[in-house]
Parts: structure tokens; C-alpha cells; sequence
């Protein structure tokens, strides 16, 4: 296993645990106080608070146990990327408006901060990190297959193939 | 902005007397601090002590926040949850240390409260915040919602150090609970709490998680 395949490995499993343990958090609580988070940056209209806060935190598990399991890593991985990078963006601009709301992201009494900003921004590190792994990594492993009669299996990227 | 003087008005007939007056220990999050007195909730709280649901808020009385949530979201809460005997609401000082005034402010709201006058004062302060929070005229504010004898009675107990206790109590209690802005509501059924996000919340939101937690 080369050190890319060691990396894409501890990134989708980290990532994974922490989107499940995320959605988990929201999940056990009444769907109102992460829609009270959401409606905290004061981007969404009413309609769009409550269907965010009913379906974001299924969607977080759901990926999350992906990541985990570890199939269609190409297509889960850059989705990971596409949401945390909103939420980051999201996170930015609220911190730049100074406007002291709840980041919403692991349930509440967790207000926008530097430290928040740092955490999320080292997530989206790792999202995009693990993406351009799962892109690339299949062509290396086919120039490689071409030297060798029976290459291990990859169940990172198989049905991305 | 005279609901909440007119329903505590009325809720006070309702609620004193025969019950014990409930204690912060009852509601707060974690023990009362040891070092403070534990005063009685009931001077800074409206509604009935038995009803299912408890919101603490947790205000500053210059935080502009804290006036949104005073003056738009609590009138509300009062009219559809507080009177109906469903919530019953406690107010907590928390002055932060960055705002001038906040806890001159709330050492007064606390005399007030000692004879009855909490709502009125809190009112006028978030009424007038503009004004006092600049150039520090805090005890104009109080005296205009007062008579001359309560006023009187007010600015002889705010320098108390049962008051300043009182406020440190408030304050040690929102510390415990992780509160680090304000406003902050936590809301607590069947023992259960449940910290809201801080700042102003959208009250259909609001009333919706309510509601939840009443058919529960």
C-alpha cells in the first residue's frame, strides 16, 4: 500500500466519523434548534430554513457512513468537499459581518470563531485532499496493473472505475 | 413593551403566596455557586413555577441583541406561552464585561426587583438603551417608570452587596451553562436542557420547538 493509499484511507474514515458524529448530534435533538442555527445567518428564507434543518443531518449521515464504507469514493468525497466549502464560506462571511451567530455544525453552544474557522478550514483541507487523492489515485493504479499480473483490489474507487 | 409589565402584573396575584418561592438551584444547569447567595427567582421571573417548560434567558442591558429579543420575541412568548401557564420565564443578568453601563443597568433592574418593579425597569432600560448606554445616565432611565418612594427605595439598595451577589449569582449560573453571548435562551423540559443559539431567535422557530416539547 503506498503512503496515497494510507492518507486517502485515514482521510475517508476521519472525514466519515466526523460527518456521522455530526449528524448525529443534530439528529438526537428537536430539528428546531439546528434550524434556529441555520436561521442564525439569515441567508434563508423561512420555507428553506425548515427543509435544510429536516434533511442536512440525514444527508451528513448518510455521507458519512460512505466515506466509511468506502464505495463510490470519487462522487462521496467531492460532495464532502461541496459542503464543507459552503459551510466554510458560510462560516467567513458570518465571522466578517460580525455577526456572534451559532456555527450549527455540532449541535449548539458552538458560536462562530477563530477556533471554529481553523476547524472547519483543516475539514475542508482534508475534503479536498482526499478528493483529488480519489481522482488521481485510479490512474496511477492502472499504469501500475499494467506491471503487475494480479494487482490488490481497491474498494476505495471500484465503482468509480 | 407593556405586556410583560402587564401579564407579570397580573401573574403575580396568581403565582406568589402559596407556593415556596422557587430557587435558582431548581433551574439552573449546574449548582448554584456556593460563594453567592441564592436569591429568589420568583423577583426576576414570570408565570407559574409549575409549568412544563422553563426558559432561562441570559441578558445584558446593553447588548442591542438582547433588546431585539426583549422587545419582538418575549412579548410574544409572554402572550402565547407564559400566561397560558406553559413556560415559565426567569430572567438572568449576565453584563459583559465589554459594555460600560450593563452592569450598573442590571444592578438596578436587581433593587427594582426587590420591590416589584422588574419588568417595568427592564423595559425602560431596553426603551432608552440608546441614550443611557452613551452617556451613562442609567438612573434617569429607572426613575422615569418609578414613583418618587421606589425610587427612592431603589437608589439606596443598588449599591447592596446582596445585589452585586445577586448578579454574580446570574452570572456564575450562565458560566456553567457554557453561555459566551448574550442573548442566550436555555430551555429546560422534564429536567432536560436545551442551550438555543445565541443571539436573537425567529419566534416561529421558536414556537415550533415549544410546541414539540409539550406533546412530548
Amino acid at each position: 500500500m503506498t503512503m496515497a493509499r494510507y492518507l486517502r484511507l485515514i482521510l475517508r474514515i476521519a472525514l466519515g466519523a466526523v460527518f456521522a458524529y455530526a449528524a448525529w448530534l443534530k439528529l438526537k435533538e428537536p430539528w428546531q434548534l439546528f434550524a434556529m442555527a441555520i436561521d442564525g445567518y439569515k441567508l434563508l428564507p423561512h420555507w428553506a430554513v425548515i427543509l435544510v434543518a429536516r434533511t442536512l443531518p440525514t444527508v451528513e449521515l448518510l455521507l458519512g457512513l460512505l466515506l466509511i464504507a468506502g464505495p463510490w469514493l470519487r462522487y462521496s468525497s467531492a460532495l464532502l468537499t461541496l459542503i464543507l466549502a459552503v459551510f466554510f464560506g458560510l462560516m467567513v462571511r458570518s465571522y466578517a459581518l460580525g455577526m456572534h451567530n451559532d456555527c450549527g455544525c455540532f449541535g449548539g453552544g458552538d458560536p462562530i470563531s477563530p477556533h471554529t474557522l481553523l476547524r472547519d478550514g483543516a475539514l475542508l483541507a482534508g475534503a479536498l485532499t482526499l478528493t483529488a487523492l480519489a481522482w488521481l489515485a485510479p490512474c496511477a493504479r492502472r499504469s501500475n496493473t499494467t506491471s503487475s499480473s494480479s494487482p490488490a483490489p481497491d474498494r476505495d474507487s471500484a465503482p468509480a472505475q | 413593551m407593556k405586556r410583560i409589565a402587564l401579564a407579570l402584573a397580573c401573574l403575580a396575584a396568581w403565582g406568589a403566596g402559596a407556593q415556596p418561592p422557587a430557587t435558582g438551584k431548581a433551574v439552573g444547569s449546574a449548582k448554584a455557586p456556593a460563594s453567592t447567595a441564592n436569591p429568589p427567582v420568583k423577583l426576576k421571573a414570570v408565570g407559574s413555577d409549575k409549568a412544563p417548560i422553563t426558559i432561562e434567558v441570559f441578558s445584558d442591558f446593553e447588548c442591542p441583541a438582547c433588546k431585539g429579543l426583549h422587545d419582538g420575541t418575549l412579548p410574544l412568548l409572554v402572550k402565547d406561552y407564559v400566561v397560558k401557564g406553559k413556560v415559565y420565564l426567569i430572567y438572568r443578568d449576565y453584563p459583559l464585561p465589554m459594555h460600560k453601563y450593563s452592569r450598573l443597568a442590571a444592578s438596578y433592574a436587581c433593587a427594582a426587583a426587590r420591590i416589584g418593579r422588574y419588568a417595568e425597569v427592564a423595559d425602560a432600560l431596553f426603551l432608552h438603551q440608546s441614550v443611557w448606554s452613551v452617556d451613562g445616565q442609567v438612573e434617569q432611565t429607572v426613575d422615569k417608570v418609578l414613583t418618587r418612594a421606589e425610587a427612592a427605595k431603589v437608589h439606596e439598595t443598588f449599591t447592596d452587596p446582596s445585589i452585586t451577589a445577586e448578579i454574580q449569582h446570574d452570572i456564575e449560573l450562565g458560566k456553567a451553562a457554557g453561555i459566551n453571548q448574550t442573548p442566550t435562551m436555555i430551555v429546560r423540559h422534564n429536567g432536560v436542557p436545551y442551550p438555543l443559539p445565541g443571539g436573537a431567535v425567529n419566534y416561529d422557530l421558536l414556537r415550533s420547538f415549544l410546541d414539540h416539547l409539550l406533546v412530548k
